[in-house]
């Protein structure tokens, strides 16, 4: 099932810096092949989802792709329902909070943003 | 509405057991009388049917992982032939159930209270994205018996041939009765030494006739119901559900406050911390001559502080104790409070049980 808008597929949506900073924790962990991040959701966190986050080069084969900024944005089929539309950032410095995700579907969120209900 | 029947009706039945319905169930009331009953339970040893209550079957790798995300106790490293009380709560940190995480060989037997099983599934499956994990309701598949008292391990003991006084409560270990298998599991009823016994139906009778051989006392729901009340036990519906949170109702000893997040799990960080938790569970004792019910309200200087939730006579001393529902600033032991509707009545509080004891250190 996907998810349009005027036309156009939603998927999970990284920005530049998130996907520079997913470049390099790839080389830093020596991933090798094509670099990508799985982004799903589990269940659990305070609000009763959560995110996921794994960098990897491993696609399953009911995995939406997209790649944007040079990096494979892969989501599963049911973490899609609940991730279309977000999009990834990166916030860094003193008060830097790291991979940070605006998720449109979210209803409620907790106090450190990691967990979410819909 | 067709009434279900457990494995044992027929034995019920043989053995004089008046009946009625409870849970959708059709289950014995008494099958002898309350009063000996109560005190087989309280003073020697008493059997329950209990296949009124939940069991779910839970297969698959991800199973605790999935339990100690949704729940409020650290369940993620039982190993098998261990267990733990945990709290389903929602994201506002209220009670959906309690459960008991049973972990067998090769899956997990969670018990639930009476008829929830399918809303658990439902709640579980919810929240089950990638995992690997098989849900089924076995309820029907399976029998349980509870087998309550301070003699109920001697009990197994001569049943089994096996100590067992090292089985903890909620660990469970393979036994044979009366030859059959049965997982027996240490189930207290809250400071009331006990045991449950899961195992097939067909099983089910010559393992009842068994225990009741050794001097087990076979117990109805109207003994059960006064020894739970007695032991400060609380049960969904009525001291239990999505109107409390586990902090009220007494369940802090199945909240792990160490092991991360988990639904509900800032709600409930955040009642503790801050000292916010608005009602507890109190244990009740009324002045002589009150009939009190379920539902009566309760007052401290003509100001609502609380509600009764179960009221029962205790059938030895025909004293009427109960469960409630009070402010936090009134519950205190000892503290006396006034039943609305009953003129001069005064209702005591006894104490604030704590099911699962108090906070793991």
């Amino acid at each position: 099932m996907a998810i349009t808008q005027d036309g156009v597929e939603l998927g999970v949506l990284i920005s530049e810096k998130a996907a520079e900073k997913i470049k390099y924790f790839a080389e830093r962990d020596g991933i090798e092949g094509d670099v990508g991040v799985r982004v799903a959701v589990k269940g659990g966190g305070c609000s009763g989802l959560t995110y996921d986050l794994s960098i990897t080069a491993d696609e399953l084969p009911t995995d939406k792709v997209v790649e944007q900024h040079g990096v494979k944005v892969m989501v599963d089929k049911k973490s899609y329902i609940f991730l279309v539309g977000t999009e990834l950032e990166f916030s860094d410095g003193l008060n830097g909070k790291g991979f940070v995700f605006a998720n449109p579907n979210a209803k409620k969120t907790c106090g450190c943003g990691t967990s979410f209900s819909v | 509405m067709v009434l279900q029947r457990s494995a044992l009706h027929s034995i019920s039945e043989g053995s004089g057991a008046k009946f009625h319905e409870r849970f959708g169930w059709e289950l014995p009331a008494a099958y002898f009388d309350v009063l000996s009953e109560y005190q087989a339970a309280t003073m020697g040893a008493a059997l329950h049917d209990v296949s009124y209550m939940g069991r779910l079957k839970a297969t698959g790798a991800d199973g605790l992982d999935l339990l100690n995300r949704l729940s409020t106790n650290k369940v993620i490293d039982l190993e098998p032939g261990q267990g733990a009380p945990t709290v389903l709560t929602t994201d506002r940190g209220r009670i959906l159930d309690v459960i008991s995480v049973i972990s067998l060989d090769d899956y997990l037997l969670l018990t639930t209270s009476p008829g929830l099983q399918q809303p658990i599934i439902d709640w579980l499956d919810k929240y089950t994205i990638m995992e690997d994990l098989t849900v089924e309701d076995v309820t029907e598949d399976t029998t349980m018996m509870a087998l309550l008292g301070p003699d109920s391990q001697a009990a197994l003991a001569a049943a089994t041939g096996l100590a067992l006084g090292d089985l903890e409560p909620f660990h469970s270990r393979a036994v044979a009765v009366a030859g059959r298998p049965v997982s027996l599991i240490g189930q207290p009823l809250g400071a009331l030494p006990g045991f449950a016994l899961v195992l097939a139906p067909e099983d089910a009778p010559p393992v009842w006739e068994r225990l009741t051989a050794l001097g087990a006392c076979p117990m109805g729901v109207d003994a059960y119901e006064a020894v739970r009340v007695r032991y400060g036990v609380p049960v969904h519906g009525q001291e239990m559900g999505d109107s409390y949170n586990p902090l009220e109702a007494g369940l802090i000893g199945s909240i792990d406050f160490a092991k991360g997040c988990y639904i509900g799990q800032e709600v409930i960080a955040r009642l503790d911390t801050y000292k916010k938790v608005q009602k507890r569970l109190v244990s009740l004792r009324f002045s002589p001559d009150t009939a009190p019910s379920a539902g009566a309200d309760l007052q401290e200087e003509g100001k609502p502080v609380g509600t009764v939730t179960s009221a029962i006579k205790i059938p030895t001393t025909e004293e009427s104790i109960g469960l409630g529902y009070v402010r936090s600033a009134s519950a205190r032991v000892g503290n006396r409070l006034e039943l609305v509707g009953s003129d001069g009545a005064w209702v005591e509080v006894l104490e604030l049980p704590e099911l699962f004891g108090p906070e793991k250190g």
